[in-house]
């Protein structure tokens, strides 16, 4: 790993990571697990479509790791790290069905599944199957949050195509 | 990921039921009653109860003869065993307690309106007179492992004799390393821990007014008792006479009470009390309540009123028809 | 590549079903005045809140941390917790919804349910 590419992604893994303690810091829109803006996904959004996947990813579990440490909350590592890699997945899939400019669709889709691989979490963790009941919340919140941050992430990726060239 | 986490969960569950005590249950019928068992673990723990509930009863029957009871009664004094020594002395305790509201000796009074029989008649006042005379808890002379009886006076510990034995089965249990067990002896539960996915017994608590129960008690590691007059009743010239009598009248107990439900650690303690406080009434019971720490009330009024002790706050609830009423919290102070 | 507004439909489609089906829940009512406290799964404390007649506090003590819980006649939340996020304190009362209260951090469940059935009777 060259030395700009390490310094490139640990800048952003930092940002992602600033976004994420900064949104710990807000309150709670809805007293609901899970229920959250999700604004570091931003950066996860904007790694993806200007670095490619692997970048993307190292950047992803490091900020899921170090926030975890850093909210010194553990035991949401678990949630974070099942929403985190499946909403990864959603987007690397999205991604091969997407032009451009609708980038911000595949942020939708993710923050739903994130949504989803947290309750699916929870339920496994707490042996509850009817945390379901959330599920629908979740969805909602997850397509209204998940616009914010594509529509954001795709006016980064577009002012920062040259900065973050490989 | 997840699907490790899954098989990781999938066998943990498997294992954990494994390595699960199994559930055993057993119907006993002793001592004019059923007694139903319940415990986790081996078969041999129903053996051990079962043991335990003949040899009770073969010391303990009023009506077995050769029983120490029996003998006690019959012969008006009688060598007894340790054990039945015991609970003799914690019977007296309990009558000495209550003020005689609770009276080991009143069974000539019972055996004369023929609950011991089933052939029921209300006595004459001079018979009731004269009965009552017999009835003196204090006269029980208790010493060296004998006892003594004055002339024409009769004990039956039928008011104890099931709490004692709820203390001495889970007792048994605990020393076997039993942590959860169920015990009805007849109406008189002991809750031994919770059940095995760690909630609590649920004991429902007789509507005295009908059928069903009117409420839950949340139990775990205590006995529950209840007294009531519909337990066993009859009915002559338009009025209703139940079994549980009053020492110092000779008559069916009128307190305003319908029914008592004591909680507590000790069964011995419980199923006395039960009996002693339908005898008191709300008051006295209330009174006796607010001096010791060791027990917790339900008390039905005639009226349909339930009252509870505020130690029972956060373990009862009113189910049924009842949902709707009303729960009085008794507290201290 | 499909058109933006194919995207657009699919998504408020997925918006509207899931709005129906939040609001669709929150006002089916739980159908039961009983709540079960859980702890990983396992029933820790069961309340009837109609029995409950007085606010009534404890505290349920995992080895991940501690939440005091408080319940009035008919509705129960958690009032304190030293979970790291505090969601299930904010959650507020739970009363009358199919939607349990959740510490994730405790692993900690609460939610209402019917009547149990008892094990023994006495009287």
């Amino acid at each position: 790993m060259g030395i700009k590419r390490l310094a490139r992604d640990a800048v952003l893994t930092a940002a992602a990571l600033t976004i994420f303690i900064v949104e710990l810091q807000l309150p709670e829109l809805v007293p609901i697990p899970g229920v959250k803006l999700g604004l570091a996904n931003i950066v996860t959004v904007t790694a993806l479509f200007t670095l490619g996947a692997p970048d993307a990813l190292a950047i992803l579990l490091c900020r899921i790791l170090l926030g975890s440490l850093f909210a010194g909350n553990l035991m949401a590592l678990l949630y974070s790290l099942s929403g985190g890699l499946l909403s990864f997945a959603v987007l690397l899939l999205m991604r091969k069905l997407l032009t451009k400019k609708q980038l911000w669709v595949a942020s939708v889709f993710a923050a739903m599944a994130h949504n989803l691989g947290q309750i699916a979490a929870a339920i496994l963790v707490t042996s509850t199957p009817s945390l379901l009941v959330y599920l629908p919340v979740l969805t909602v919140s997850g397509i209204v949050t998940g616009l914010f941050t594509g529509l954001t992430a795709q006016y980064a990726v577009g002012r920062l195509k040259n900065v973050l060239k490989k | 990921m997840k699907r490790t986490l899954f098989l990781i969960l999938t066998l943990a569950l498997l294992l954990a039921s494994c390595a699960a005590p199994v559930k055993r249950t057993d119907t006993v019928f002793a001592m004019d009653t059923v007694m139903e068992l319940t415990v986790y673990g081996d078969e041999a723990l129903l053996e051990d109860a079962r043991d335990v509930i003949t040899d009770m009863e073969s010391r303990l029957s009023v009506t077995l003869e050769g029983s120490e009871i029996n003998a006690l009664n019959s012969h008006g004094s009688a060598a007894l065993s340790p054990d039945t020594v015991k609970l003799l002395e914690g019977a007296l305790e309990l009558c000495a307690l209550t003020g005689g509201a609770l009276d080991i000796t009143v069974y000539p009074l019972v055996r004369a309106w023929g609950f011991t029989t089933g052939e029921y008649r209300v006595p004459g006042e001079d018979e009731i007179a004269g009965l009552l005379e017999r009835v003196d808890y204090n006269a029980v002379a208790l010493g060296d492992g004998e006892a003594r009886l004055p002339e024409g006076a009769m004990v039956d510990l039928g008011a104890v004799a099931k709490g004692y034995l709820d203390d001495a089965i889970a007792g048994l249990w605990r020393e076997e390393g039993v942590k959860s067990g169920l015990l009805n002896l007849g109406g008189s539960v002991y809750a031994l821990g919770g059940k095995p996915d760690g909630s609590a017994w649920r004991v429902g608590v007789r509507d005295p007014f009908g059928s069903g129960y009117l409420g839950v008690i949340e139990a775990r590691d205590v006995a529950v008792v209840t007294s009531g007059g519909y337990e066993r009743y009859f009915e002559q010239d338009g009025r209703t006479y139940w079994h549980i009598l009053d020492p110092k009248t000779g008559f069916p107990a009128d307190s305003g009470l319908s029914s008592v439900t004591v909680v507590g650690q000790e069964g011995l303690l419980c199923d006395g009390l039960s009996t002693a406080l339908f005898v008191m009434g709300l008051d006295a019971a209330t009174e006796l309540w607010r001096g010791r720490t060791d027990f917790d009330l339900v008390l039905v009024t005639s009226g349909g009123e339930v009252y509870i002790t505020d130690g029972l706050e956060s373990v009862f609830s009113l189910s049924g028809s009842y949902k709707d009423k009303e729960v009085k919290v008794i507290r201290r102070g | 590549m499909a058109k933006t507004g194919t995207w657009v439909t699919i998504i408020l489609v997925l918006l509207v079903l899931a709005i129906a089906a939040s609001l669709f829940l929150r006002l089916r009512p739980a159908g039961g005045t009983i709540a079960e406290i859980y702890v990983d799964g396992r029933l820790e404390r069961r309340v009837d809140l109609s029995g409950v007649t007085v606010p009534t506090r404890f505290t349920v003590e995992t080895e991940r941390g501690v939440n005091v819980i408080l319940c009035e006649p008919g509705r129960i939340r958690v009032e304190s917790a030293d979970c790291p996020d505090k969601v299930c304190v904010d959650f507020g009362w739970l009363q009358d919804s199919a939607a349990p209260i959740v510490c994730l951090p405790h692993r900690l469940v609460i939610k209402l349910t019917g009547d149990a059935p008892i094990d023994a009777e006495v009287g």
